[in-house]
Protein backbone atom coordinates (compact mmCIF):
# COMPACT_ATOMS: atom_id res chain seq x y z
CA UNK A 1 0.00 0.00 0.00
CA UNK A 2 1.24 3.19 -0.83
CA UNK A 3 -0.81 5.53 1.81
CA UNK A 4 -1.41 4.10 4.86
CA UNK A 5 -5.03 4.17 5.57
CA UNK A 6 -5.68 6.48 9.08
CA UNK A 7 -6.83 4.71 12.01
CA UNK A 8 -9.90 5.96 14.06
CA UNK A 9 -8.16 7.02 16.56
CA UNK A 10 -5.10 8.54 15.44
CA UNK A 11 -4.24 12.23 16.52
CA UNK A 12 -1.93 12.68 13.27
CA UNK A 13 -5.11 13.90 10.97
CA UNK A 14 -7.43 15.57 13.79
CA UNK A 15 -9.94 13.32 14.96
CA UNK A 16 -12.63 11.36 12.38
CA UNK A 17 -15.18 11.31 14.84
CA UNK A 18 -15.39 15.63 14.86
CA UNK A 19 -15.91 15.78 11.45
CA UNK A 20 -18.97 14.39 11.27
CA UNK A 21 -20.53 17.34 13.09
CA UNK A 22 -20.09 20.21 10.67
CA UNK A 23 -23.91 19.36 9.51
CA UNK A 24 -26.73 21.78 9.48
CA UNK A 25 -29.41 20.89 11.44
CA UNK A 26 -32.86 23.06 11.01
CA UNK A 27 -34.33 21.35 14.28
CA UNK A 28 -32.98 21.03 17.71
CA UNK A 29 -32.97 20.47 21.47
CA UNK A 30 -31.72 23.12 23.89
CA UNK A 31 -31.35 21.62 27.58
CA UNK A 32 -31.34 23.82 29.98
CA UNK A 33 -30.09 22.86 33.50
CA UNK A 34 -30.87 25.52 36.07
CA UNK A 35 -29.48 24.49 39.65
CA UNK A 36 -29.32 27.36 41.73
CA UNK A 37 -25.32 27.65 41.77
CA UNK A 38 -25.11 27.50 37.88
CA UNK A 39 -27.00 27.31 34.80
CA UNK A 40 -25.63 24.74 32.02
CA UNK A 41 -27.26 25.71 28.37
CA UNK A 42 -26.66 22.26 25.97
CA UNK A 43 -27.65 22.38 22.62
CA UNK A 44 -28.11 18.65 20.96
CA UNK A 45 -29.84 17.97 17.90
CA UNK A 46 -33.23 15.79 18.03
CA UNK A 47 -31.86 12.17 19.11
CA UNK A 48 -29.78 13.60 21.76
CA UNK A 49 -26.85 13.86 20.42
CA UNK A 50 -25.09 16.85 21.68
CA UNK A 51 -23.63 19.77 19.33
CA UNK A 52 -22.31 22.42 21.74
CA UNK A 53 -22.78 23.48 25.19
CA UNK A 54 -22.11 26.39 27.45
CA UNK A 55 -22.61 27.35 30.69
CA UNK A 56 -22.39 30.84 33.35
CA UNK A 57 -19.07 29.21 34.65
CA UNK A 58 -17.22 29.04 31.08
CA UNK A 59 -18.70 32.22 30.13
CA UNK A 60 -16.47 33.77 32.64
CA UNK A 61 -18.59 34.24 35.93
CA UNK A 62 -17.36 32.54 39.09
CA UNK A 63 -18.48 32.09 42.24
CA UNK A 64 -21.70 33.34 43.71
CA UNK A 65 -22.06 35.26 40.51
CA UNK A 66 -22.60 32.14 37.82
CA UNK A 67 -25.87 31.65 39.57
CA UNK A 68 -27.77 34.57 38.26
CA UNK A 69 -30.20 35.29 35.54
CA UNK A 70 -27.96 37.72 33.82
CA UNK A 71 -24.99 34.69 33.65
CA UNK A 72 -27.92 32.32 32.25
CA UNK A 73 -28.42 35.04 29.82
CA UNK A 74 -25.00 34.89 28.71
CA UNK A 75 -24.64 31.76 28.52
CA UNK A 76 -27.54 30.90 26.54
CA UNK A 77 -26.73 33.76 24.49
CA UNK A 78 -23.13 32.32 23.36
CA UNK A 79 -24.67 28.36 22.69
CA UNK A 80 -27.23 30.28 20.42
CA UNK A 81 -24.44 32.27 18.37
CA UNK A 82 -22.31 29.50 17.94
CA UNK A 83 -25.92 27.27 16.76
CA UNK A 84 -27.48 29.91 14.43
CA UNK A 85 -24.14 29.34 12.28
CA UNK A 86 -25.34 26.23 11.92
CA UNK A 87 -28.26 27.25 10.41
CA UNK A 88 -30.89 25.80 13.35
CA UNK A 89 -34.11 27.62 13.20
CA UNK A 90 -36.63 25.75 15.15
CA UNK A 91 -35.78 24.65 18.84
CA UNK A 92 -37.83 22.36 21.86
CA UNK A 93 -36.71 23.68 24.84
CA UNK A 94 -36.51 21.08 28.14
CA UNK A 95 -35.79 22.86 31.37
CA UNK A 96 -34.43 21.23 34.58
CA UNK A 97 -34.06 22.49 38.08
CA UNK A 98 -35.37 24.79 40.05
CA UNK A 99 -32.89 28.30 39.70
CA UNK A 100 -33.01 31.42 38.49
CA UNK A 101 -31.39 30.37 35.01
CA UNK A 102 -34.35 28.72 34.10
CA UNK A 103 -36.19 32.30 33.20
CA UNK A 104 -33.76 34.12 31.87
CA UNK A 105 -32.21 31.41 29.42
CA UNK A 106 -35.77 30.87 28.09
CA UNK A 107 -35.95 35.00 27.25
CA UNK A 108 -32.99 35.10 26.10
CA UNK A 109 -33.46 32.08 23.84
CA UNK A 110 -36.87 33.68 22.79
CA UNK A 111 -35.21 37.41 22.00
CA UNK A 112 -32.32 35.37 19.71
CA UNK A 113 -35.29 34.59 16.98
CA UNK A 114 -35.14 31.04 17.44
CA UNK A 115 -38.77 29.49 17.13
CA UNK A 116 -39.71 27.41 20.03
CA UNK A 117 -41.89 24.36 19.32
CA UNK A 118 -42.38 23.53 23.12
CA UNK A 119 -41.21 23.86 26.65
CA UNK A 120 -40.76 21.09 28.42
CA UNK A 121 -39.87 20.79 32.28
CA UNK A 122 -37.77 17.70 32.54
CA UNK A 123 -36.81 17.83 35.94
CA UNK A 124 -35.97 14.53 37.25
CA UNK A 125 -38.60 13.47 40.12
CA UNK A 126 -38.22 10.07 42.06
CA UNK A 127 -41.32 8.14 42.04
CA UNK A 128 -40.14 7.78 45.90
CA UNK A 129 -37.14 6.15 45.24
CA UNK A 130 -33.92 7.29 46.87
CA UNK A 131 -33.59 8.86 50.58
CA UNK A 132 -33.16 12.75 50.17
CA UNK A 133 -30.11 14.10 51.68
CA UNK A 134 -30.97 16.20 55.08
CA UNK A 135 -32.80 18.95 55.78
CA UNK A 136 -30.78 22.13 56.19
CA UNK A 137 -31.34 23.92 59.19
CA UNK A 138 -31.30 27.17 59.32
CA UNK B 1 -38.03 53.99 66.26
CA UNK B 2 -38.18 56.61 69.15
CA UNK B 3 -36.52 54.47 71.80
CA UNK B 4 -33.30 55.33 70.51
CA UNK B 5 -32.85 58.79 72.80
CA UNK B 6 -31.22 57.59 75.32
CA UNK B 7 -27.26 57.03 75.45
CA UNK B 8 -26.33 53.55 74.72
CA UNK B 9 -27.55 50.95 77.94
CA UNK B 10 -26.24 47.33 78.17
CA UNK B 11 -29.00 44.90 79.31
CA UNK B 12 -28.50 41.96 80.29
CA UNK B 13 -30.87 39.37 78.06
CA UNK B 14 -32.98 37.37 80.04
CA UNK B 15 -31.54 34.00 78.21
CA UNK B 16 -28.19 34.55 78.89
CA UNK B 17 -27.11 34.51 75.64
CA UNK B 18 -25.23 37.51 76.00
CA UNK B 19 -25.41 41.61 76.91
CA UNK B 20 -27.36 43.48 74.34
CA UNK B 21 -26.26 47.25 74.02
CA UNK B 22 -29.02 49.35 72.50
CA UNK B 23 -26.62 51.68 69.76
CA UNK B 24 -27.84 55.14 69.08
CA UNK B 25 -29.92 55.70 65.72
CA UNK B 26 -27.27 55.39 63.43
CA UNK B 27 -26.98 51.79 63.49
CA UNK B 28 -29.03 49.77 60.88
CA UNK B 29 -30.48 46.73 62.40
CA UNK B 30 -30.47 46.64 65.99
CA UNK B 31 -29.34 43.69 67.21
CA UNK B 32 -31.83 42.70 70.19
CA UNK B 33 -32.14 39.53 70.44
CA UNK B 34 -29.78 36.21 70.04
CA UNK B 35 -30.72 34.22 66.97
CA UNK B 36 -33.00 31.43 67.75
CA UNK B 37 -31.13 28.69 65.81
CA UNK B 38 -27.95 29.73 64.73
CA UNK B 39 -25.59 28.18 62.51
CA UNK B 40 -23.47 27.03 65.12
CA UNK B 41 -25.08 24.28 66.47
CA UNK B 42 -28.19 22.17 65.82
CA UNK B 43 -29.60 23.03 69.55
CA UNK B 44 -31.95 24.83 70.20
CA UNK B 45 -31.92 28.24 72.06
CA UNK B 46 -35.16 29.41 73.18
CA UNK B 47 -35.91 32.58 72.00
CA UNK B 48 -36.76 35.24 73.81
CA UNK B 49 -39.04 38.32 72.30
CA UNK B 50 -38.55 41.08 74.46
CA UNK B 51 -35.32 42.06 76.01
CA UNK B 52 -36.70 44.52 78.58
CA UNK B 53 -38.54 47.34 79.51
CA UNK B 54 -37.05 50.40 80.91
CA UNK B 55 -38.06 53.48 80.84
CA UNK B 56 -41.25 53.01 79.07
CA UNK B 57 -39.17 52.80 76.00
CA UNK B 58 -40.94 49.57 74.15
CA UNK B 59 -38.18 47.07 72.59
CA UNK B 60 -39.13 45.05 69.29
CA UNK B 61 -37.09 41.44 68.80
CA UNK B 62 -35.11 41.81 65.17
CA UNK B 63 -32.58 38.99 64.30
CA UNK B 64 -29.50 39.19 62.91
CA UNK B 65 -29.53 40.37 59.17
CA UNK B 66 -27.60 37.85 58.23
CA UNK B 67 -29.85 35.12 59.84
CA UNK B 68 -32.52 37.35 57.66
CA UNK B 69 -30.49 36.29 54.80
CA UNK B 70 -29.95 32.64 55.32
CA UNK B 71 -33.61 32.51 55.77
CA UNK B 72 -34.59 33.89 52.86
CA UNK B 73 -32.22 31.92 50.92
CA UNK B 74 -34.26 28.93 52.46
CA UNK B 75 -37.60 30.14 51.97
CA UNK B 76 -36.53 30.52 48.40
CA UNK B 77 -35.30 26.69 47.88
CA UNK B 78 -38.31 25.71 49.30
CA UNK B 79 -40.81 27.84 47.00
CA UNK B 80 -39.16 26.32 44.26
CA UNK B 81 -38.87 23.14 45.39
CA UNK B 82 -42.48 23.33 45.89
CA UNK B 83 -43.29 24.63 42.63
CA UNK B 84 -41.66 21.76 41.07
CA UNK B 85 -42.75 18.60 43.30
CA UNK B 86 -46.22 19.43 44.98
CA UNK B 87 -49.40 18.82 42.84
CA UNK B 88 -51.49 21.30 44.31
CA UNK B 89 -49.50 24.35 43.70
CA UNK B 90 -48.89 23.51 40.13
CA UNK B 91 -52.13 22.75 39.60
CA UNK B 92 -52.86 26.23 40.75
CA UNK B 93 -50.29 28.36 38.65
CA UNK B 94 -51.32 25.53 35.36
CA UNK B 95 -55.02 24.53 35.44
CA UNK B 96 -54.02 22.65 32.89
CA UNK B 97 -51.60 20.23 34.62
CA UNK B 98 -54.36 17.82 35.95
CA UNK B 99 -55.76 17.13 32.36
CA UNK B 100 -52.00 15.70 32.06
CA UNK B 101 -50.41 18.36 30.15
CA UNK B 102 -48.03 19.02 32.45
CA UNK B 103 -44.89 18.15 30.82
CA UNK B 104 -45.86 20.28 27.73
CA UNK B 105 -45.83 24.05 29.52
CA UNK B 106 -47.74 26.85 28.16
CA UNK B 107 -46.44 28.99 31.44
CA UNK B 108 -43.03 28.66 33.42
CA UNK B 109 -43.22 30.15 36.66
CA UNK B 110 -39.93 31.32 38.71
CA UNK B 111 -39.17 32.77 42.14
CA UNK B 112 -36.77 35.31 41.22
CA UNK B 113 -36.71 36.53 44.88
CA UNK B 114 -37.95 36.39 48.11
CA UNK B 115 -37.68 39.33 50.73
CA UNK B 116 -37.80 38.71 54.21
CA UNK B 117 -38.63 41.33 57.38
CA UNK B 118 -36.34 42.12 59.59
CA UNK B 119 -38.51 40.05 62.45
CA UNK B 120 -39.05 37.50 59.87
CA UNK B 121 -42.66 37.90 60.20
CA UNK B 122 -43.59 38.81 56.64
CA UNK B 123 -42.09 37.73 53.27
CA UNK B 124 -42.36 38.83 49.64
CA UNK B 125 -42.12 36.49 47.39
CA UNK B 126 -40.65 38.26 43.80
CA UNK B 127 -42.46 35.69 40.71
CA UNK B 128 -41.69 35.77 37.60
CA UNK B 129 -44.07 34.39 34.93
CA UNK B 130 -43.47 33.43 31.36
CA UNK B 131 -45.82 33.64 28.93
CA UNK B 132 -48.55 35.49 27.41
CA UNK B 133 -50.93 37.37 29.32
CA UNK B 134 -53.80 35.38 30.25
CA UNK B 135 -50.99 32.41 31.39
CA UNK B 136 -49.29 35.55 33.99
CA UNK B 137 -53.02 36.33 35.20
CA UNK B 138 -53.65 32.57 35.72
CA UNK B 139 -50.38 31.74 37.61
CA UNK B 140 -50.72 35.52 39.79
CA UNK B 141 -54.08 34.67 40.64
CA UNK B 142 -53.27 30.42 41.18
CA UNK B 143 -50.48 31.99 43.46
CA UNK B 144 -52.34 34.29 45.53
CA UNK B 145 -55.52 31.86 46.43
CA UNK B 146 -52.73 29.57 47.77
CA UNK B 147 -51.24 32.09 50.00
CA UNK B 148 -52.15 30.03 52.96
CA UNK B 149 -51.43 26.59 51.53
CA UNK B 150 -48.19 27.52 51.10
CA UNK B 151 -47.46 29.03 54.56
CA UNK B 152 -48.69 25.97 56.45
CA UNK B 153 -46.74 23.46 53.94
CA UNK B 154 -43.78 25.86 54.61
CA UNK B 155 -43.89 26.00 58.19
CA UNK B 156 -44.00 21.64 57.92
CA UNK B 157 -40.84 21.87 55.90
CA UNK B 158 -39.35 24.98 57.94
CA UNK B 159 -38.47 25.05 61.48
CA UNK B 160 -39.39 28.33 62.34
CA UNK B 161 -40.91 29.90 65.70
CA UNK B 162 -43.44 31.82 63.94
CA UNK B 163 -44.51 31.10 60.75
CA UNK B 164 -44.21 34.25 58.53
CA UNK B 165 -46.91 35.20 56.27
CA UNK B 166 -46.36 34.93 52.54
CA UNK B 167 -47.11 37.25 49.91
CA UNK B 168 -47.02 36.66 46.14
CA UNK B 169 -45.73 40.01 44.20
CA UNK B 170 -44.97 39.98 40.49
CA UNK B 171 -41.88 40.41 39.35
CA UNK B 172 -41.55 42.24 36.09
CA UNK B 173 -38.27 43.04 35.73
CA UNK B 174 -37.22 40.51 33.70
CA UNK B 175 -39.61 41.43 31.22
CA UNK B 176 -38.01 45.28 31.11
CA UNK B 177 -34.86 44.16 30.92
CA UNK B 178 -35.55 41.40 28.14
CA UNK B 179 -37.71 44.34 26.11
CA UNK B 180 -34.39 46.57 26.97
CA UNK B 181 -31.62 44.02 25.49
CA UNK B 182 -34.22 43.49 22.60
CA UNK B 183 -34.24 47.60 21.53
CA UNK B 184 -30.65 47.30 21.99
CA UNK B 185 -29.73 44.37 20.22
CA UNK B 186 -31.98 45.96 17.37
CA UNK B 187 -30.29 49.11 17.07
CA UNK B 188 -27.00 47.91 17.12
CA UNK B 189 -27.92 45.52 14.23
CA UNK B 190 -29.61 48.41 12.05
CA UNK B 191 -26.26 49.88 12.84
CA UNK B 192 -23.91 47.49 11.32
CA UNK B 193 -26.08 47.06 8.45
CA UNK B 194 -25.97 50.44 7.84
CA UNK B 195 -22.06 50.28 7.89
CA UNK B 196 -22.14 47.57 5.69
CA UNK B 197 -24.19 49.51 3.13
CA UNK B 198 -21.91 52.48 3.76
CA UNK B 199 -18.75 50.86 3.03
CA UNK B 200 -20.70 49.24 -0.35
CA UNK B 201 -21.63 52.82 -1.91
CA UNK B 202 -18.05 53.97 -1.00
CA UNK B 203 -16.15 51.63 -3.03
CA UNK B 204 -19.07 51.69 -5.97
CA UNK B 205 -18.22 55.00 -6.10
CA UNK B 206 -14.34 54.74 -6.53
CA UNK B 207 -15.40 52.15 -9.24
CA UNK B 208 -17.11 54.83 -11.44
CA UNK B 209 -14.01 57.32 -11.13
CA UNK B 210 -11.71 54.86 -12.63
CA UNK B 211 -14.12 54.11 -15.13
CA UNK B 212 -14.33 57.70 -16.82
CA UNK B 213 -10.93 58.59 -16.64
CA UNK B 214 -9.83 57.23 -20.19
CA UNK B 215 -7.06 60.08 -20.69
CA UNK B 216 -3.19 58.71 -20.90
CA UNK B 217 -2.55 59.69 -17.41
CA UNK B 218 -3.24 56.16 -16.47
CA UNK B 219 0.07 55.74 -14.38
CA UNK B 220 -1.61 58.65 -12.10
CA UNK B 221 -2.69 56.39 -8.47
CA UNK B 222 -5.83 58.18 -7.09
CA UNK B 223 -5.08 57.73 -3.17
CA UNK B 224 -8.10 58.22 -1.00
Amino acid sequence: MAKPIPKIGSRKNGRIGSRKHARKIPKGVIHVQASFNNTIVTVTDVRGRVISWSSAGTCGFKGTRRGTPFAAQTAAGNVIRTVAKQGMQRAEVMIKGPGLGRDAALRAIRRSGILLNFIRDVTPMPHNGCRSPKKRRV
Amino acid sequence: MTYLLYPPLILPCPCGWRNHILAPPSSTATTMNPVQRRGLSGSVQPGQDFVGRSRSRSVRCMANPRRVKMVAKQIQRELSDMLLTDKVLQFAVLPEASLGADRYLSSLTTISDVEVSSDLQVVKVYVSVFGDERGKEVAMAGLKSKAKYVRSVLGRRMKLRLTPEIRFIEDESFERGSRVIAILDKIKNEKSLENQNGELSDSSAHDDDNWDDVDPDEGIIYVD
